[in-house]
């Protein structure tokens, strides 16, 4: 099998701007770009300098000629990429993804035919990268195309669904909260209950983790936000009261210092956390605020409401930058930021999950094939596959839970669904990522009042029967990167990333359903 | 992040022009940003100094140890440890990590300035008032003083010739009136630059405390010298109401390209108001070095000016107050200023408005009318069906959701390990009320911003409303 893309490249931060990756790919490229192209392609190969991101990024969305205007995308797909194929005999140096497309759907197992560029590979890592890479690198596995997550623990004790649960930023402990009004601590090496934090009058929507792992921000149904110590147990003297209605959703800035909170009053508060205040009351919606979620940096907050607008705001002037909405507006439950910032994932209960560039203000993804009419379901990114082979993008999936009692994954680049786990016995409300002594784990919890931990075992027991990841429309792309295992020393810190984004999970109390 | 969404045109706006906010705890007379600019640190009178984050308005942390105004603050490059001098006597080096002392270094006089070396947190130069200059060692819990030369870097004679011993006295008369009134590092922290209250600006190397260049400036009182961010951009407030800008031969060339004897300092320009001579309380760069701003004595204003062409291109208003310090943000637009009466903190930033659109999507904002073409199919029916499939095939693309892009100009870029303070939860409770009401309007005017009596106008606030005496209780209450 001939393999055409399996040179590394070093994969530059800057690489490519969701604008430059996205130019319509539809658009009529001209002859000299495509000529062009090929000769940056070439200096790569040579091995001369792998540095050109822009020319690299760009080149999958470059067409060859303007007459495949014509043609349908599908096709037009599928028939470049073999051309291009023949022309380039040898391995190019591009991430170009595309270029395998066409064998795509026999690489699985390859394993064999990509060393042949191993001295490649590592002599390229050596390189550009200051520690050379892991050793672990022959055979180099193609991109995993399922996730083999194992139910490690059941944790019972809430008496009424569970709505929320999160791991502590340095994923030691895990907190759950739900519709019995208490707030459950559980040691995630263990799976025992440390401590039950009880105080709030109703049930509890949403709960995050400040970044400091001290505390846990609660809001609940009797319209206040609490805040519960972790350290000495002890709930905290003040009451984030302000809102004239439930408590839908809170977020932490990745500093601690100003909590946001969304509301069935349909308002989004930004909180002095210091001074328990509303420094600041964004006029976002003009339905309950259901998501909310502050990028990684801070200087973005997205909130989503059941009038089906997702908005994105300045953090620092308070000003709205940007409203995102499906044409049909079905209600949007869950936002949750990018790893890296540059997209929202929305949840809308037309049973789809929209990956956003809210730059561009565009859909990029539609994850679907889980069930969502009824709840406020909620997930998170997280990356997968081994850690000592640099994919390019890197592998990265979204994560949710369903109404049918399964927890979902899909590939964020093919949509595809990466597995499937069962367990649960009624609706999935939050699932939540992280990672422990380098252990990747999902915690997830449901209104069967469980919360179950979820870890991801070796892939190599992993049977490659490809028939549950069917219903995904395979897009010409679906395979696209299984083949382009690329070597990077800062690889192994992807799933850092992730789990350093506080991402808050929330959903409804049991009792409050979003029909 | 939000760089890709903001109005490109407020990102262009390169000075502040609204008085937006009004901080407030206790009457504060100094301030400093962290270098990464999201804390703001004020001292007080009364020498608690205050630490604000600029992000909630909030206050962050209290620090309590000196008895007396605060006379100067200096943030180490990651944030972590902060500098305070104040007119006890006393230094304090703060771990802001937990609010502790990490050393406290006594003097034999008032402290006028204190600034830590740029890159070690552990070593410090303070001016001292009539007193010797003094570069600070504390590496040991035993400080090291090693005192600086004020006087200026005379010509050598040359060797074998007598030097006449009247002329000679002549001298060293002279170089005693020589005292140093403020003291800095440069950029790489391996000189010091000093002021001399006759005018003359010295160059001080670290490691020898030796004056390698020496310069008459003025014939004032150096009263404050301040270096831009680029670190080759002096700018120094004299007491002859003038503010000079000087631009300085790179001092880390020094025995590589550039002899001690070539050394020229270049007067850029000089700021000064020739119609009211305006003298000025306070002087700051901004952030890039291309505008100086400066509060002016006995009027509520802050002139900005540029510096290319050195023109006064703004000045900022909205306080009815007279201005002490006045400092700019280290990456933003946003100019902060301490009022001299109530000691509160004015910020000045840019206001931008909301862009409607922004809230409504299908909507864009025009210039003028714009005749609108109706697309071709813009009114095909399709199957909703057929709609949603072919959208669905068109998510074709390899989106990174993990990479991050690497932010030009990042300060993290010189390899700081970024410190994050920690969020205190009961910082309202520590102490309360003890914010200083305004004194009645107009009855108060000061020479200096950092001038001693200051600090006892303030501080008798809090005594005489207890109904105690003043000057027993004052320094016992502290």
């Amino acid at each position: 099998m001939d393999r055409v893309n399996p040179q590394p490249r070093r994969r530059d931060p800057r690489t490519q701007s969701p604008a430059e990756s996205s130019s319509d790919e539809l658009a009529a490229g001209s002859d000299h770009d495509e000529a062009e192209r090929r000769r940056a392609s070439w200096t790569l190969q040579k091995g001369i300098t792998p540095l050109r991101p822009q020319k690299t990024g760009r080149l999958y969305s470059d067409s060859e000629s303007p007459d495949e205007l014509a043609v349908d995308a599908d096709e037009y797909w599928r028939s470049s990429r073999k051309r291009n194929h023949r022309r380039s005999p040898s391995p190019i140096a591009r991430p170009s993804i595309h270029d395998d497309l066409s064998q795509g759907g026999s690489d699985d197992l390859a394993g064999d035919d990509v060393t042949g560029s191993d001295e490649n590979r590592a002599s390229d890592a050596d390189n550009w990268t200051d520690r050379s890479a892991t050793p672990l690198a022959p055979p180099p596995p193609p991109k995993p195309e399922h996730l083999n997550y194992k139910e490690k623990f059941v944790m019972h004790g809430h008496l009424r669904g569970v709505s929320t649960v999160q791991f502590s930023p340095d994923c030691s402990m895990i907190a759950s909260a739900g519709a019995d009004a208490t707030v459950r601590v559980w040691d995630t090496a263990s799976g025992r209950l440390i401590h039950v934090f009880e105080g709030h009058l109703s049930g509890i929507s949403t709960l995050a983790w400040a970044p400091s792992g001290d505390w846990i921000a609660t809001g609940s149904d009797d319209k206040t936000i609490r805040f519960w110590n972790v350290n000495t147990l002890k709930a905290h003297t003040k009451v984030f009261d302000g809102h004239h209605n439930y408590v839908y959703q809170v977020a932490f800035a990745p500093k601690g210092n100003i909590l946001v909170s969304g509301s069935y009053d349909e308002a989004v508060f930004m909180w002095d956390v210091r001074r328990a205040q509303v420094m600041r009351s964004l006029p976002a919606h003009s339905d309950p605020v259901a998501g909310i979620d502050v990028v990684f940096d801070g200087t973005l907050i997205a909130s989503c409401a059941l009038d089906g607008l997702i908005r994105i705001w300045d953090t620092h002037s308070g000003q709205c930058l940007r409203t995102l909405v499906m044409e049909d507006n079905p209600p949007a439950t869950c936002v949750k930021f990018s790893p890296n910032g540059k997209y929202v994932l929305a949840w809308t209960l037309d049973g789809c999950i929209r990956m956003w560039s809210y730059v561009e203000s565009r859909v990029l993804k539609t994850f679907q094939g889980h069930v969502n009419n009824k709840y406020s379901l909620s997930g998170c990114f997280g990356t997968y596959g081994p850690r000592d082979v640099i994919y390019n993008p890197p592998l990265c999936f979204a994560v949710s839970g369903s109404e049918d009692g399964s927890i979902i994954f899909w590939d964020i680049v093919s949509k595809q669904i990466l597995q499937r786990l069962k367990g649960h016995s009624d609706a999935v409300l939050c699932v939540h990522t992280g990672t422990l002594r380098g252990k990747r784990m999902v915690v997830s919890c449901g209104a069967d009042k469980t919360v179950r931990l979820w870890e991801e075992v070796n892939e190599n027991d992993t049977g490659h029967d490809d028939d549950e990841f069917g219903d995904a429309t395979p897009t010409p792309e679906s395979h696209s990167q299984k083949s382009t295992p690329v070597h990077d020393a800062d690889g192994d810190d992807a799933m850092t990333d992730v789990s350093a984004v506080p991402s808050t999970a929330a959903t409804p109390a049991e009792d409050v359903t979003m029909t | 992040m939000n760089l890709s969404l903001v109005d490109p045109f407020v990102l262009a706006q390169e000075y502040p022009d609204t008085l937006t906010e009004k901080l407030s705890s206790g009457h504060a007379t100094c301030l400093s940003f962290n270098h990464k600019g999201d804390y703001l640190a004020s001292g007080r009178v009364d020498g608690t100094v205050v630490i604000f984050d600029i992000e909630t308005n909030g206050v962050a942390r209290k620090l309590q140890g000196h008895t007396r105004q605060i006379q100067s603050l200096s943030w180490s490059r990651d944030g972590r440890y902060l500098l305070t001098s104040s007119q006890d006597w006393k230094c304090i080096l703060w771990d802001l990590k937990d609010g502790s002392r990490i050393r406290t270094v006594r003097f034999e006089a008032p402290v006028y300035i204190a600034e830590l070396h740029p890159f070690n947190h552990l070593l410090f130069v303070a001016s001292l008032f009539e007193d010797q200059p003094v570069l600070v060692d504390v590496s040991s819990t035993k400080p090291i003083k090693r005192i600086l030369p004020s006087a200026p870097l005379r010509p050598q004679a040359p060797s074998g010739e007598e030097v006449d011993p009247a002329v000679a006295a002549k001298q060293a008369a002279q170089d005693a009136k020589h005292s140093t009134c403020v003291t800095i590092f440069t950029a790489f922290g391996n000189h010091i630059i000093a002021g001399t209250s006759k005018g003359w600006i010295n160059i001080i190397e670290t490691q020898t405390c030796t004056t390698i260049h020496s310069m008459r400036l003025c014939n004032g009182v150096v009263i404050l010298l301040r270096l831009a961010s680029n670190g080759r951009d002096l700018l120094v407030n004299s007491s002859d109401r003038v503010i000079r800008t000087v631009l300085m031969p790179d001092l880390s060339q020094l025995g590589i390209d550039l002899e001690p004897s070539a050394i020229k300092l270049h007067v850029e320009h000089k700021f000064q108001d020739v119609v009211n001579r305006l003298s000025w309380n306070h002087v700051t760069f901004s952030s890039t070095g291309e505008f100086v701003t400066a509060t002016t004595f006995m009027n509520p204003d802050i002139y900005v000016w540029e510096r290319s062409h050195g023109s006064l291109v703004k000045i900022l208003e909205g306080p009815r107050e007279e201005l002490g310090v006045v400092e700019w943000h280290p990456s933003r637009p946003m100019v902060v200023a301490c009022g001299l009466e109530t000691g509160c903190i004015y910020t000045w930033s840019i206001v931008s408005p909301q862009k409607w659109s922004a809230l409504a999507p299908d909507f864009g904002e025009v210039e003028e009318n714009v005749e609108y073409m109706e697309a071709e199919d813009e009114f095909d029916v399709h199957p909703a069906e057929q709609v949603h499939q072919r959208r669905l095939d068109q998510e074709d693309e390899e989106p990174d959701a993990v990479t991050l892009d690497m932010v030009k100009g990042d300060g993290d870029a010189d390899g700081v390990e970024p410190f994050a303070m920690p969020v205190l939860m009961d910082i309202e409770d520590s102490d309360s009320g003890e914010d200083v009401v305004a004194v009645g309007p107009g009855t108060m005017r000061r020479k200096t911003p950092g001038a001693g009596r200051e600090g006892v106008n303030g501080d008798a606030e809090k005594p005489a409303a207890n109904g105690s005496s003043r000057g027993t209780t004052r320094s016992r209450r502290r």
